[in-house]
């Protein structure tokens, strides 16, 4: 097998380094030669090599659906990357219920809710709720959590004072974050709600959408943020680390 | 007229804060660096976000301004970022917080050059990384803030004060005057004056961030006599929405008294609004404002007449300078660099 230069790497499919990329996309343009044309100029631009368009048909009038190939021959280093500290070695169920004994040896309490005008608790369910997401049991399936899912459409002062209520070590908070300055705000404030109780300090604050980043979570000032992709025990491991974290060098 | 690093010279931690992602705090902050470092002052700078990343978290399109540090300086950020910057330093103090982004260590700078920041969230952290900082030789501490936070602004972080607003709230000038009229209200909350001749009632916990109508109605019936409640915590505008009808049915003023203004949560209406039916904020402390910077620029929608929006927000809020401090350094300089100097 041939080795891959971390420092340079670039997509693949049939072979190592041959930078083969599928992509979608719809034009606003009828279906004809010409919108063709257009998405093999598009794709040139982009920057791919002997771009190919292997699907394309009409999604309704005057709007054209393509797929396509393209080679993308730009590298990234991926070398310079690693080793950043993002990335968190998954525990399992198990080890997750062992560690959780060992380490804090009592009913980890976590309080759940998809928050403000957001209607979407798909994310929220997926996390908390036994039947859990992708093969993974939720939150609830575990002896070592006590769940609170709050649902969906919560007022993040409610959501803070049932927190406090129940003594959660963790709140987990869905939101579709988008450049709406709303969202960012919604989620902006329940971490300032949290600080005006004097409950930062004990509460583990993280928080879920299709958007948000670890970097977006920082600027919000929440411990963690979960993006697509992520399971169930992703999201256990980090709340149990982080407790044990925390008992062992308390701020 | 004063730079604003002139203004806020006294400050020993200085809270930037912006009324919403935008309003340009961290051209701010590096205009401040700027100034102080031609006054040969001896910084330290921690982010309760991130400063100095390239593009901003949620809108790729918008680029952000670098920060650049000068030799000497102090800085709170993750160990990777710091590493990253690759600049010569040394390590003041592992601090053992933790943030997405990686653990924050506090360093001094052994070459100057720019560098990504983002040191702790937590306000009580913000405010022990600050005291580390100033311990080791700064003389002023800049603490950034991130989209529209507040909390390392109260009194038990920072001594000074520095609001960013700009035209990102509003399309209309009026509504960008209002909104920030509304903010520098809540955040010189007088402290309550005692003319109310009755025992304070204290709100039970959490009861504010609950409360609805009528548990409003049954809490001013219980207490007929009480012009003052206390509220130890959060104060959600919910809770002046439940409180207002109850007032109004029985004709009554209620004073409510928080510790700071970083425990109000305003959204709709600024205090003057609810002063006007009644209802009369009022804070035990609160941070100094020292000054106003103001941004002109909306990203990817509108951009206002910097001198006029300065102006009208000068004729609204009297008593406080304001700082555009692009306009400030190009008319310093050239003139004409201001429209290409300008970031979001």
């Amino acid at each position: 097998m041939r080795e891959v230069d971390l420092a340079a790497v670039r997509p693949y499919a049939d072979h190592l380094g041959d930078g083969l990329v599928q992509m979608s996309f719809t034009l606003p343009v009828p279906y004809s030669l010409a919108a063709r044309r257009a998405a093999l100029e598009l794709a040139g631009t982009i920057g791919f090599e002997e771009p190919e368009v292997v699907h394309y048909e009409e999604l309704t009038e005057g709007y054209t659906y393509f797929v396509m190939y393209g080679r993308c021959m730009q590298t990234v280093d991926f070398a310079a990357l690693q080793g950043e500290g993002f990335d968190i070695e998954y525990m399992s169920e198990d080890e997750i219920e062992h560690f959780a004994t060992t380490h804090i040896g009592r009913p980890i309490v976590v309080v759940g809710a998809s928050t403000g005008s957001d209607t979407h608790s798909v994310g929220i369910d997926a996390m908390l709720n036994l039947k859990g997401y992708h093969g993974h049991y939720g939150l609830e399936g575990y002896r070592c959590f006590d769940t609170h899912n709050l649902g969906s459409q919560v007022p993040n002062s409610v959501l803070v004072a049932r927190a406090i209520d129940v003594g959660a070590d963790a709140i987990l908070v869905s939101q579709t974050v988008t450049q709406q300055n709303l969202h960012v705000h919604n989620l902006s404030e329940l971490v300032e709600l949290v600080e005006a109780e004097g409950k930062r300090g004990q509460m583990i604050l993280a928080c879920g959408g299709p958007r948000v980043s670890n970097e977006l979570a920082k600027e919000l000032g929440y411990d963690a943020g979960f993006s697509k992709g992520t399971e169930p025990h992703h999201l256990a491991t980090f709340i149990v680390r982080e407790l044990a974290e925390r008992a062992a060098s308390p701020a | 007229m004063p730079t604003l690093a002139e203004t806020t010279a006294s400050a020993h931690r200085l809270a930037l804060v912006g009324l919403a992602k935008n309003t340009g705090k961290t051209v701010t902050l590096t205009a401040m660096l700027r100034e102080l470092e031609a006054a040969g002052r001896t910084v330290g700078v921690t982010s309760v976000g991130r400063d100095g990343e390239e593009r901003d978290a949620i809108d790729a399109r918008i680029a952000k301004p670098r920060v650049r540090l000068a030799a000497g300086s102090l800085v709170a950020t993750t160990d990777a970022l710091l590493r990253a910057s690759a600049l010569a330093h040394e390590l003041v103090e592992e601090t053992g917080v933790r943030t997405p982004l990686g653990r924050v260590l506090i360093a001094r700078l052994l070459a100057a050059g720019p560098i990504e920041i983002a040191g702790p969230s937590a306000a009580a952290d913000v405010r022990a990384v600050s005291d580390t900082m100033l311990g080791a030789g700064a003389e002023q501490v800049l603490i950034d803030g991130a989209v529209d936070r507040r909390a390392a602004s109260s009194p038990q972080v920072s001594d000074t004060l520095v609001m960013a607003t700009g035209a990102v709230l509003d399309r209309e000038l009026e509504q960008v005057v209002a909104q920030t009229r509304d903010a520098v209200e809540l955040v010189r909350l007088p402290p309550p004056d005692g003319s109310e001749h009755s025992e304070p009632v204290a709100l039970p916990p959490r009861f504010a961030l609950t409360a609805g109508a009528e548990q409003v109605a049954e809490l001013l019936d219980a207490n007929p006599e009480a012009r003052r409640l206390l509220v130890d915590g959060a104060l959600p505008e919910r809770f002046l929405d439940s409180l207002l009808p109850s007032l109004r049915r029985h004709d009554r003023e209620m004073t409510l008294v928080v510790a700071d203004p970083t425990r109000v949560f305003l959204w709709r209406h600024g205090p003057g609004w609810y002063a006007r039916r009644g209802v009369h904020l009022r804070a035990l402390s609160r941070t100094a404002l020292a000054a106003l910077t103001v941004n002109p620029v909306a990203p990817q929608s509108h951009t206002f007449e910097s001198g006029e929006l300065r102006a009208r927000l000068a004729d609204a809020i009297p008593g406080v300078p304001i700082f555009d401090v692009l306009q400030d350094a190009a008319e310093n300089v050239h003139a004409q660099a201001a429209s290409t100097l300008r970031f979001p």
